[in-house]
């Protein structure tokens, strides 16, 4: 069997809420630190079965499930550092080396995520919506329209074209505007934040475009408040065509900084 | 608010890419998945994703967006 790692944590985990998500989830403890693990099969985790295992998306489907829903049982009661999916262990000495090695490292980094929780927020645009609430408000789009209401055909058709230009790179500047806001909105009730990068279409299931994808750190005070703040900015943008898609709290994915960490991509 | 998640609820594909397998914290395991790996899961996926594009987008290649990473 192998050893599968879910999270550290700095006190003694309760697992009885979880225990049914897989066989033999347990934790094992080290200098004060607790690594939540369950065993795992040869047969599906070893290098070459897992390379295997990793082409089928429906098996990564269930077990990413399973690795996020563990670690969600696990914060209930305690702060965690969760780890990406798929660290494994050979036995129960590589793994207290492991921590024995990034000790420091992680009671660091547990102290500095004490009361504080990890919030997303994924925003998007009906772009055509946009458009339209752009093209009903902007002056100068205003004025082109009228001209080209009182203008020849030949003349009306130039001036379309142009209009078109003009409201496309409107839209974009507000675009730019609005989203900046939003982040920028956001930051002060946070800690810490990060902006990841877009997903498409395919990924978010949605027909509007992800325009931010960001990660917060939040002091567990100021939830209420950074909820409120996504609120507001649903009423403020809502009518311009913008979806705030605001989820949490999760595990601190994007705030572990353990120093021998490569650096991840945006 | 409606759209602020119920921790019942199953997780998202979304989700499970952008944060499951893309975050958290890497240490050196006995096993852990590389760069390259993360290519075997995107051919898992290439049943649900279709085009050359969005591969590329998925595995990090520099998109242009509403914001950019600061750096």
């Amino acid at each position: 069997m192998l050893i599968y790692l879910y999270c550290v944590t700095n006190k003694a985990p309760e697992l009885k809420e979880i225990e049914n998500l897989v066989d033999r989830l347990y934790f094992v403890e080290h200098q004060g630190l607790y690594a939540v693990v369950s065993k795992v099969k040869e047969s599906e985790f070893d290098e070459a079965n897992l390379k295997k295992n990793l082409t089928d998306f429906e098996w990564v489907r269930a077990k990413a499930s399973i690795h996020e829903k563990a670690i969600e049982g696990v914060m209930k009661n305690a702060c965690v550092i969760p780890f990406k999916f798929g660290t494994i262990f050979k036995t129960e000495d590589n793994l207290k080396t492991m921590l024995e090695e990034h000790l420091q490292d992680f009671q660091e980094n547990l102290k500095n995520l004490e009361d504080k929780e990890e919030w997303g927020l994924k925003l998007y645009c009906d772009m055509e919506k946009l458009k339209s609430a752009i093209g009903q408000e902007e002056a100068e789009i205003l004025k082109m329209e009228k001209e080209i209401n009182s203008s020849s055909s030949g003349k009306a058709y130039l001036l379309k074209k142009k209009k078109e230009k003009l409201l496309d790179i409107v839209v974009n500047k507000k675009l730019n505007k609005f989203s900046q806001d939003s982040f920028e909105r956001l930051s002060k009730h946070s800690i810490q934040t990060r902006i990841n990068k877009l997903l498409p279409k395919e990924v978010t299931e949605r027909k509007d475009d992800m325009v931010l994808n960001a990660a917060f750190l939040v002091d567990k005070e100021e939830v209420g408040s950074f909820i409120r703040v996504t609120e507001l900015l649903t009423t403020t943008y809502g009518e311009s065509g913008l979806f705030f898609d605001c989820t949490g709290p999760w595990p601190p994915y994007n705030f572990c900084n353990l120093s021998k960490e490569k650096p991840q991509n945006g | 608010m409606d759209d602020v998640i119920t921790k019942s609820k199953d997780v998202t594909l979304l989700e499970i890419l952008d944060r499951v397998l893309d975050k958290g914290a890497v240490v050196s395991g006995d096993i852990v998945i590389s760069v390259a790996d993360v290519d075997l899961i995107y051919i898992g996926l290439k049943v649900l994703v279709s085009s050359v594009e969005t591969m590329e987008r998925l595995r990090g290649a520099p998109i242009l967006g509403a914001m950019q990473e600061p750096t």
